[in-house]
């Protein structure tokens, strides 16, 4: 069988450079008992497609929530979208009714997650759920031919053709034996061949677009070195755009080409990788990297950010990184900066860089 | 120089039950065989992948599990099977620090009931006299005086991480097990500790036992570094030996998966195949099915012992001989 997937994704040049993702300002509040947390504050995110785009930031930044916003997985309420706008293939998603979402996330967004134990039922083989991923995407969200319709010709042909696509997306993900191992229960698999699983059925929809959410920080380093080879070989192969959301720069510098770094619900630095790293321009960025272990600093020379991220029903005023800044100025207290061209395809919203640089 | 602890061959091994009547099948070696020494005021890294055996290492060394087999001797004298009586005291001399901190504390009791639950155990202190240790304790890691009747779900994740670090120093140990005191932590928060680790260590003259998966840190906080897989250890050396010139095929693929924050940085990238897995034939060397090494007959079928290889640098490696040569003399 022809891979679907290989023969509608060859990437000719014009198409390889259109913009496919494209997040304008938005702000998201979820309304809680203790108050409205201000969990993003006017991101601006923009992806190529065949981008691998890494998005950094630590725990309650809001990455996870600036990437759930994309195929709309956020529970509202308690979530609001009070302001802007997130455009998908020139297509506004945030108004689109909730069944026209089902279709656009079938054919579009794949999605993988940190744990690959809570995200696969236990109760059913691998095959039964991928057979299911990929029928759900064959009917782009729309009914799926049930199990128990098996009698009809026309149903049993389909699920054979799914379950040859199966094997197919389990070939392309690694897994050996695939087409003895789909009978496999999920408990059967490690944790890295799960998530290869969960890769698979990310894909089962030849998505344009696909999100992993923190996809190695639950497995051990050898096997975190496997599964970003696996992404980088489909980058390539299939080339597929890749928003990866990590904590971990080590991760980051390894897997991708363009780095955003949020803090706080805001994206504060975007840049090439090597340029980040070389040349980090907002002092968030500049403490995040000091505060890794490398390679040649020694004892005592790692330096934390004092402080810690700050409570989000009440942010700080302007810049809200500007009560663990060691550059605070009066400007930073009062307005929020501006995202500043420093050149290099490298941007940084702070007010240390004068704007017309 | 004299060793604070040393284990020699220790083992834990968990029955595998089974079967109708719910007999013993089989064991399952989970620490099988492990010797190493750590001397006063320094830190020895435990590093491997999950299920390699190192948290159940210090939890044999503060005897809060029985070790199947071995020994271990703490500042000469063997712990290995003291009775109930003498563990308390031995409890002050080590304590542990643990990795999820929210879980590590009760949320019933406030900070100062926390730190001083140990000095009311150990030296009987309570009152005024427990309440100034108690805020001096906070004070050293960097808590401050509103902190003692607050509880625990109050804090962050360092500063949960402190309050357990200060419990652990309340009763002045001398050995410190560490486990994984930081993976629960972002990055800028694990700097943070790190750096108080090390300033309490120079301190109070504390000698660590550091137990992680993150050989980043481990390079960080190390003066020696202990490589485990599969309950067995692979490879021990000095830190920069370890990292710069690493002999074990299972350490040279560790340090290459190393995520480094630096793009330029050119290396061989050494991906190992499958992962750790129990469920191998007990015969031979345990990384053989993974190995990436241009294996030898004798790695199938015999298992290999730690050598020295070179002075104060141990491998259990066919590949890895040792050289009479360049044993000193």
């Amino acid at each position: 069988m022809a891979c679907a997937m290989c023969s509608t994704r060859a990437p000719d040049g014009k198409a390889a450079m259109s913009e496919l993702l494209n997040i304008d300002d938005l702000h998201l509040e979820f309304h809680t008992y203790d108050g409205v947390v201000k969990v993003l504050a006017g991101v601006n995110l923009q992806m190529r497609r065949g981008d691998v785009l890494g998005l950094v930031g630590e725990t309650g930044c809001g990455k996870s929530m600036t990437a759930l916003s994309v195929p709309r997985l956020i529970p509202m309420p308690p979530g609001r979208i009070t302001a802007g706008r997130v455009t998908f293939n020139g297509e506004d998603i945030l108004s689109k009714r909730e069944s026209e979402m089902e279709a656009f996330r079938a054919r579009h967004v794949g999605m993988i997650f940190q744990d690959p134990v809570t995200n696969l039922n236990p109760l059913f083989t691998i095959r039964e759920q991928l057979v299911d991923a990929v029928l759900y995407q064959q009917a782009q969200g729309k009914k799926v031919p049930g199990r128990w319709r098996g009698f009809s010709p026309s149903v049993r042909q389909l699920r054979k053709e799914a379950h040859e696509r199966a094997v197919e997306l389990m070939r392309l993900t690694g897994i050996p034996d695939g087409d003895k191992r789909i009978y496999d229960y999920p408990h059967q698999f490690s944790g890295g061949m799960r998530q290869r699983v969960l890769i698979a059925m990310a894909l089962a929809g030849d998505p344009d677009l696909l999100i992993a959410d923190e996809p190695t920080t639950a497995l051990d380093v050898t096997i975190q070195a496997q599964i970003l080879r696996l992404i980088r070989s489909l980058v390539a192969q299939l080339g597929l755009t890749v928003l990866l959301i990590t904590h971990n720069l080590g991760v980051v510098a390894r897997s991708c080409e363009r780095v955003a770094v949020m803090y706080a619900g805001r994206v504060v630095e975007e840049s090439p990788v090597r340029e980040l790293f070389r040349n980090p321009k907002h002092p968030y960025t500049r403490g995040l990297i000091a505060a890794v272990p490398q390679k040649d600093v020694h004892r005592g020379g790692l330096e934390g950010i004092p402080g810690i991220i700050p409570n989000l029903i009440n942010p700080p005023a302007g810049c809200r990184f500007n009560p663990r800044c060691e550059h605070v100025m009066d400007i930073c207290r009062e307005s929020v900066p501006p995202a500043i061209d420093v050149g290099a395809g490298h941007r940084a919203s702070c007010f240390l860089y004068p704007e017309d640089a | 120089m004299n060793h604070l602890l040393d284990v020699r061959n220790l083992a834990k091994y968990f029955p595998v039950r089974g079967g109708l009547l719910n007999r013993k099948t089989a064991d399952f070696r989970a620490v099988d065989g492990v010797s190493f020494a750590l001397q006063e005021g320094k830190t020895l890294g435990l590093v491997g992948e999950s299920g390699s055996g190192k948290t159940t290492i210090g939890k044999c060394i503060l005897r809060l599990m029985e070790p199947s087999a071995g020994q271990i001797l703490y500042d000469g004298g063997d712990i290995t099977h003291l009775k109930q009586r003498d563990l308390r005291r031995l409890r002050s001399e080590i304590q542990m620090i643990y990795q999820a901190p929210a879980a590590s504390l009760n949320g019933r009791m406030t900070v100062g009931q926390i730190i001083g639950e140990p000095l009311w155990i150990h030296e009987s202190l309570k009152g005024d006299a427990a309440r100034a240790r108690v805020l001096e304790l906070m004070h050293v890691v960097g808590l401050k005086d509103e902190h003692y009747y607050r509880y625990p779900h109050e804090f962050s994740g360092g500063q949960q991480q402190r309050i357990g670090i200060a419990r652990a120093l309340a009763v002045q140990p001398r050995l410190i097990v560490l486990d994984e005191p930081t993976s629960a932590l972002d990055v800028s928060v694990q700097a943070q500790i790190l750096n108080l680790l090390q300033d309490l260590q120079d301190q109070f003259d504390l000698t660590y036992l550091f137990i992680s998966h993150d050989l980043g840190v481990v390079r960080y906080m190390c003066d020696e570094v202990a490589l485990l897989y599969l309950g067995k250890i692979v490879e021990v050396a000095a830190t920069e030996v370890i990292f710069e010139s690493p002999k074990h095929p299972y350490t040279q693929a560790l340090i290459s998966a190393i995520p480094e924050p630096d793009p330029d940085l050119q290396r061989e990238e050494i991906i190992i195949r499958g992962d750790l897995s129990h469920s191998f034939p007990q015969r031979g060397c345990p990384f053989a099915p993974r190995c990436h090494a241009d294996k030898l007959a004798t790695c199938e079928t015999v298992p290999p012992p730690l050598l020295e290889v070179e002075s104060a640098h141990q491998v259990a490696c066919h590949l890895h001989p040792p050289v009479p040569g360049l044993e000193p003399a």
